[in-house]
């Protein structure tokens, strides 16, 4: 009656469901650890009791201070895993929308020029504010920066962003490469120390990470996060189509227009709070993908993105003794190599 | 949406043609144009409760594209919809999707939904942005599945389905719906016949009112309440499989000669085609009582 693959593949399907539940309950305890774990990790030795020491006198009030510990772990160490998990969450989050509502599986973050723009900004910030206001000025003008970019491809495509995916996404390579080739013009004439701190910002670092610059990131990608679950039964159904979504009752136009703004202000933020960190926003989305084929886990994406970053960043403090490293640099490497790995593994199961 | 519709009633160009409760949709004067070029003009109909409508015509004579202005994914250039009484464009687009489902031709490549998510789908104009899933919903799918058959295919991958198991899913989606109005672009596409017969069957089970296009003219004949032909974009003929479909206007719309009898089963015009005839020359021998086949080539 039926055909013997199909069945095979029901087989398959049924069996990945307890792998499912494993993975679930892996990623909660992975949560619960990693900013206990990650914190401890660093220049100076640290152990994670410390931390769980230092949260329960700063939050309950609990036992005494550590002293220098301490401020090590409350003043620098926590902003920068809450950012770095900030970060990786919004720009897995802002990539799955991005790549459903464009249909486009190669679409990211970036995809209005946002990062060349934010470059751009950060240059302007650099050339033409004095290093002291730098703390200010580079992260305002990055702001500024992606906020053009995407303005420029939104009103490149005018009415049709609706209906043509494609023209938007060449607007957005064309600003990126006129963004692009301002800023390095800007570069080309002004001091080495300057190149090498732009190019130490575009390579993407929670190093300035504080509490006062966490608040605005943290309020953007929450809420962001929030509009974007609420319209998750449309987005899903713009999985099926234009056409078809627009029969199930949503009005595919305006929620794409939405999803857009939502997901650039999201980079925008994050781009200048952190620089320009690639291939994240691609990478988990499509991992999420992977291991949960079929389904669209939202929060599942956000959480694992968080994580990854947070790891990253403790690979970045760590790998090279004093010394940091960019983590834009490790999240391309590591995502390229897992990429493929696992790209590799599907392609030989499915032959 | 009640207050939007009392406005239109008042301020609307159109007037309504039946206010019978009975009718689903009413079209009046239809027209869409398309740089210049008129697609569709001129076309009205009615469509009482529980009827299937089938519309049938050429490659290019419209369908597509009527069926599109009645499911509001183009604009038409004149005339109105009215749905139960309703002109279409007052209703929110939610609101409109409660009441219309529609099964279109082809979904995306990569889709990479199971079956019962593909079902799913169809709560999307019944859910607010804060209701989750229910149980019951789950059995509103499960029975929807169900009834066209696919409940052991539910967790599997929909790309995996033959070419009538995807149909029945995507009724079985316009199931969970629950719509007054089914609209299929032509459903019968690529199957074989018994998955073309299996899905109009399953159309005419469900009890509600069904505007299908389709090619096959047997298949519109045997299983079609009314028929709506079109040609170039105009209504050509209108009414039971019976009063549309005769050779003359066949001859004339689709350039092909054939001969009609009462089908022995149902009763309704059964079509035979005649290869390899011009279809004047066809008229100017129509009268001879039997055509040879063999010795048939006009020159």
């Amino acid at each position: 009656m039926t055909n013997p693959s199909i069945d095979q593949a029901g087989g398959i399907k049924q069996s990945q469901r307890p792998i499912e539940f494993l993975l679930f309950v892996l990623l909660a305890f992975l949560t619960l650890l990693t900013p206990f774990a990650a914190t401890s990790f660093g220049a100076a030795s640290i152990s994670s009791a410390d931390v769980f020491y230092v949260l329960s006198h700063k939050l309950l009030g609990i036992g005494e201070s550590l002293g220098v510990r301490e401020r090590i772990i409350w003043e620098l160490r926590l902003p920068r895993v809450l950012l770095a998990f900030i970060a990786g969450a919004g720009l897995s989050i802002a990539g799955s929308v991005l790549q459903t509502v464009t249909r486009n599986p190669l679409a990211d973050p970036y995809l209005f020029g946002i990062s060349s723009g934010a470059s751009f900004g950060a240059v302007v910030a650099l050339t033409f504010f004095s290093q002291s206001m730098l703390w200010l000025s580079l992260p305002v003008g990055a702001f500024i920066g992606a906020s053009l970019s995407v303005v420029m491809v939104l009103s490149l495509c005018g009415r049709n962003l609706s209906t043509q995916v494609e023209r938007m996404l060449l607007s957005g390579v064309a600003i990126s490469f006129m963004f692009g080739a301002m800023a390095s013009l800007m570069l080309y004439f002004s001091s080495p120390q300057a190149a090498a701190s732009v190019l130490f910002w575009t390579l993407g670092s929670f190093a300035k990470a504080s509490w006062h610059g966490l608040w605005l990131p943290a309020a953007i990608v929450l809420i962001a996060t929030l509009i974007i679950l609420l319209n998750k039964r449309q987005i899903v159904a713009m999985r099926a189509g234009d056409e078809t979504a627009h029969t199930l009752g949503v009005n595919v136009g305006h929620l794409r227009l939405y999803m857009l703004l939502l997901c650039s202000l999201i980079t925008a933020i994050l781009v200048a709070n952190c620089g320009g960190i690639g291939f994240i926003g691609l990478m988990v989305p499509h991992t999420v993908r992977l291991l949960f084929p079929g389904r669209y886990p939202l929060l599942l994406t956000a959480l694992l993105g968080g994580l990854f970053m947070v790891w990253v960043d403790v690979l970045a403090r760590t790998v090279l003794s004093y010394q940091e490293l960019p983590v834009g640099i490790i999240t391309s490497v590591m995502g390229s190599i897992f990429f493929l790995f696992i790209l590799g593994s599907r392609s030989a199961r499915r032959i | 949406m009640p207050v939007m519709t009392k406005w239109t009633g008042v301020n609307n160009p159109c007037t309504q043609a039946d206010s019978d409760a009975k009718t689903v949709l009413s079209v009046q004067d239809l027209g869409w144009q398309l740089g210049g070029k008129a697609i569709l003009s001129a076309i009205e109909f009615s469509l009482a409760e529980g009827k299937m409508l089938g519309i049938i015509g050429p490659n290019g004579a419209g369908k597509s594209s009527l069926l599109r202005c009645l499911y509001r994914f183009i604009k038409p250039t004149s005339g109105c919809i009215h749905l139960f009484g309703d002109e279409i464009n007052t209703l929110s687009a939610k609101a409109f999707a409660r009441q219309i489902a529609v099964v279109l031709q082809d979904t995306p490549h990569h889709f990479e939904m199971t079956t019962a998510q593909l079902v799913a789908l169809g709560l999307t104009p019944h859910k607010g942005a804060f209701d989750f899933t229910s149980r019951a919903d789950r059995e509103v799918v499960a029975k929807a599945l169900e009834k066209v058959g696919l409940q052991d295919k539910a967790n599997q991958a929909y790309e995996s389905l033959s070419g009538g198991e995807k149909q029945r899913a995507l009724i079985a989606r316009a199931i969970v719906q629950r719509p007054k109005l089914l609209i299929l672009d032509e459903p019968t596409n690529h199957l074989d016949i018994r998955y073309q017969i299996q899905t109009l069957e399953l159309l005419r089970s469900l009890n509600i009112t069904v505007i299908t296009s389709i090619h096959d003219l047997n298949l519109a004949s045997a299983l079609c309440d009314e028929l709506l032909l079109l040609n170039n974009g105009r209504s050509v003929a209108k009414g039971s499989p019976k009063k549309v479909l005769t050779e003359q206007r066949i001859a004339e719309v689709f350039d092909v000669c054939c001969e009609i009898r009462p089908h022995p089963q149902h009763g309704n015009p059964l079509i035979s085609y005649f290869y390899g005839y011009d279809v004047s020359a066809h008229h100017a021998r129509h009268d001879s009582t039997r055509v040879d086949m063999v010795g048939g080539q006009d020159d």
